[in-house]
């Protein structure tokens, strides 16, 4: 009798056990996916994450197959990671991306740095979560072309997504809503916090006296005191790329002074619809900024030296130019000294451990 | 002797539990005070991106209009000012939102005056990291992005940016940007009330809180917006103060 009972408790537990090595055959058998522990470092604000997208350690990993899965492009050779290469900061080197069957963009790729910290994304701000921006690029006929039934077609198709979905959301289900929520947790994971900058802040190492006056000059407000009220001779960078939370931007749309009128792109002003967002772009972490030329909304800087120039020389008039461009002053006037400094400690803000963090990488 | 026991018991009974009964208590009720935050220019309604005139015939486009309103208060019929316990918890009222407005709990009951401070009181400013809040806290990272000063350590308690031009020019080619701060900056507005404010515990009370952009440039200090077009309150610069009296003098509370 004792034996009859081991003998069928050995066989119940084998079926039971080969029935969870099945996930598609057997939903229930997906254990709760681990909660992904996301280090918020020094200086560093909380993140919000989405009550209803919380991040697991088996949601990134999806996530990261996704990112860098051509297969979700029309002729399966783009994916997310092909514009926003991690050895450009997660951006795409060329001025505009090219998509599918050689199509252009029309802007620069955004870094993807630190961005689980943004309330908006794209250089009009037309997404206000990480989850509604990461399903646009898979459809736009410019990026991967690929309509979204046939992407969750093939991801279906996959012997290995259904098995990956599910330990990610405890049932094989594939659906658009999931494959952004997965997106999303990997790309809040891209967290940059290792430059010198950051080890500088933590007490770990100096500047040096040209990245220091650079910095002091990134904090100085702009333009000579003699032509400009309250001018410092500094590179007024700190209003926009702030230093607060260490993010490097403050968020917001500007217009930098880059044309003197709008015809080639309105900006923010093509999403609201008012006159006053013409022009004006989302301010840019400068996080890896070195890494991450060419710079602009249309790329259209290829050197940190030229970025510097254009801000020195005041920029160009408009009808919605910001009140901190020095274009009525005669610009910020520094000297050559003083650009190399600010460029010298726009270097300290790269981050190599970052760029070349295997999690981040492809994982096939 | 039992019926006496009894009763003292009774007695003893009533006093001890009615002490927490809600009927023999203080107890302290909380409505909500609405202010409803309206830009004006000379009266009139202003919205951002209106072209106006200031007092010396300027033509004025104003493109962001931000202010720090922090320890709103009600005084009581003591004379005392009543207000939160919630040190952190500042309102930022942007212009360029649609019907901006701050809304604060008080106890319920009468009062005789309101008060707020323009900008953020000296134990607040520069004694605070953004990142310490969180993102929905106007003194976040997120909450504050463009009203926070790395190089003052502090915030920036009102912006009044945008463009002018010459007298009876249509031409608006040059830049204003006013940023007012530092804890020399701060200030607090007072209003006597002509008729008692009410807070009820039902529903909230609603004043609409006006202010006047083109008083912002005269009420106590003509400001040339040619002359000085800038300030960031640095060392050495008046302007700021002179501003931050003359946007003190610029709110008006309409019933």
């Amino acid at each position: 009798m004792n034996r009859l009972m081991w003998v069928t408790a050995v066989v119940v537990c084998a079926v039971g056990c080969s029935r969870c090595t099945d996930p598609v055959e057997c939903a229930d058998c997906y254990p709760e996916p681990t909660p992904y522990e996301l280090d918020i470092p020094a200086f560093f604000p909380p993140m919000d994450i989405p009550a209803d997208n919380p991040m697991t350690v088996e949601g990134v990993e999806l996530g990261r197959y996704l990112f860098w899965d051509p297969n979700l492009s029309a002729d399966g050779t783009v994916s997310c990671g092909s514009c926003h290469l991690p050895s450009a900061s997660f951006s795409d080197p060329a001025p505009v991306s090219t998509g599918v069957g050689g199509a252009q963009g029309v802007r620069n790729s955004m870094v993807l740095v630190n961005v689980g910290w943004s309330p908006s994304f794209f250089w009009d701000g037309r997404s206000v979560t990480l989850e509604d921006q990461v399903q646009i690029p898979i459809p736009h006929p410019d990026e991967m072309a690929l309509p979204w039934h046939e992407a969750l077609a093939r991801l279906e198709a996959d012997p290995d997504y259904p098995g990956r979905f599910g330990a990610a959301f405890g049932d094989p289900e594939i659906t658009q809503e999931r494959t952004a929520k997965a997106l999303a947790q990997f790309v809040r994971t891209l967290i940059s916090k290792d430059s010198k900058y950051d080890r500088w802040r933590r007490g770990e190492t100096s500047l040096t006296d040209s990245e220091f006056n650079g910095y002091e000059m990134f904090l100085r407000e702009g333009g000579d005191p003699e032509t400009t009220p309250g001018g410092q001779f500094g590179g007024d960078c700190f209003h926009c790329h702030n230093e607060a939370g260490t993010l490097f931007t403050d968020h917001l749309f500007r217009n930098n002074g880059l044309d003197a009128s709008f015809e080639a792109d309105a900006g923010l002003a093509g999403v609201t619809g008012m006159p006053l967002d013409s022009g004006r772009f989302k301010t840019p972490t400068l996080r890896n900024v070195a890494l991450s030329a060419p710079y602009m909304h249309d790329g259209r800087f290829t050197t940190l030296e030229e970025v510097i120039e254009h801000y020195n020389s005041g920029g160009v008039p408009s009808s919605t130019i910001d009140p901190f461009m020095k274009y009525t002053t005669g610009g910020l006037a520094l000297s050559p000294v003083q650009k190399a400094d600010l460029i010298a400690f726009l270097h300290t803000l790269t981050d190599t451990v970052f760029i070349h963090n295997p999690a981040f990488r492809d994982p096939r | 002797m039992n019926n006496i026991s009894a009763g003292l018991a009774a007695v003893t009974v009533f006093l001890v539990a009615g002490c927490s009964f809600p009927y023999f208590t203080h107890q302290i009720n909380t409505g909500t005070l609405r202010l409803d935050v309206e830009a004006t220019w000379e009266g009139e309604p202003y919205a951002l991106g209106d072209v106006a005139v200031d007092y010396a015939d300027h033509p004025i486009q104003l493109h962001n209009l931000q202010a720090y309103i922090s320890r709103v208060e009600l005084r009581d019929a003591s004379g005392e000012w009543i207000g939160n316990d919630r040190e952190y918890e500042v309102n930022l009222v942007d212009f360029s939102v649609e019907s901006p407005r701050i809304v604060e709990p008080f106890p319920t009951g009468q009062y005789n005056a309101i008060r707020f401070g323009l900008g953020l009181p000296p134990d607040i400013n520069g004694q605070v990291s953004p990142s310490d809040f969180p993102n929905d806290n106007p003194l976040s990272v997120e909450g504050s992005a463009g009203m926070f000063w790395t190089w003052l350590t502090g915030y920036i308690f009102f912006k009044y940016e945008g463009r002018t031009g010459a007298v009876g020019s249509e031409l608006l080619s040059e830049p204003i940007a006013y940023h007012c701060g530092t804890d020399s900056s701060y200030r607090v507005v007072t209003f006597e009330l002509e008729n008692d404010l009410w807070i009820w515990e039902q529903q909230p009370t609603a004043m609409q809180l006006q202010f006047d952009a083109a008083q912002a440039l005269y009420a106590t200090e003509p400001i040339n917006v040619i002359d000085y077009p800038i300030t960031h309150n640095g060392p050495g610069d008046t302007l700021a103060f002179a501003l931050m009296d003359n946007i003190a003098a610029s709110w008006h509370l309409v019933k």
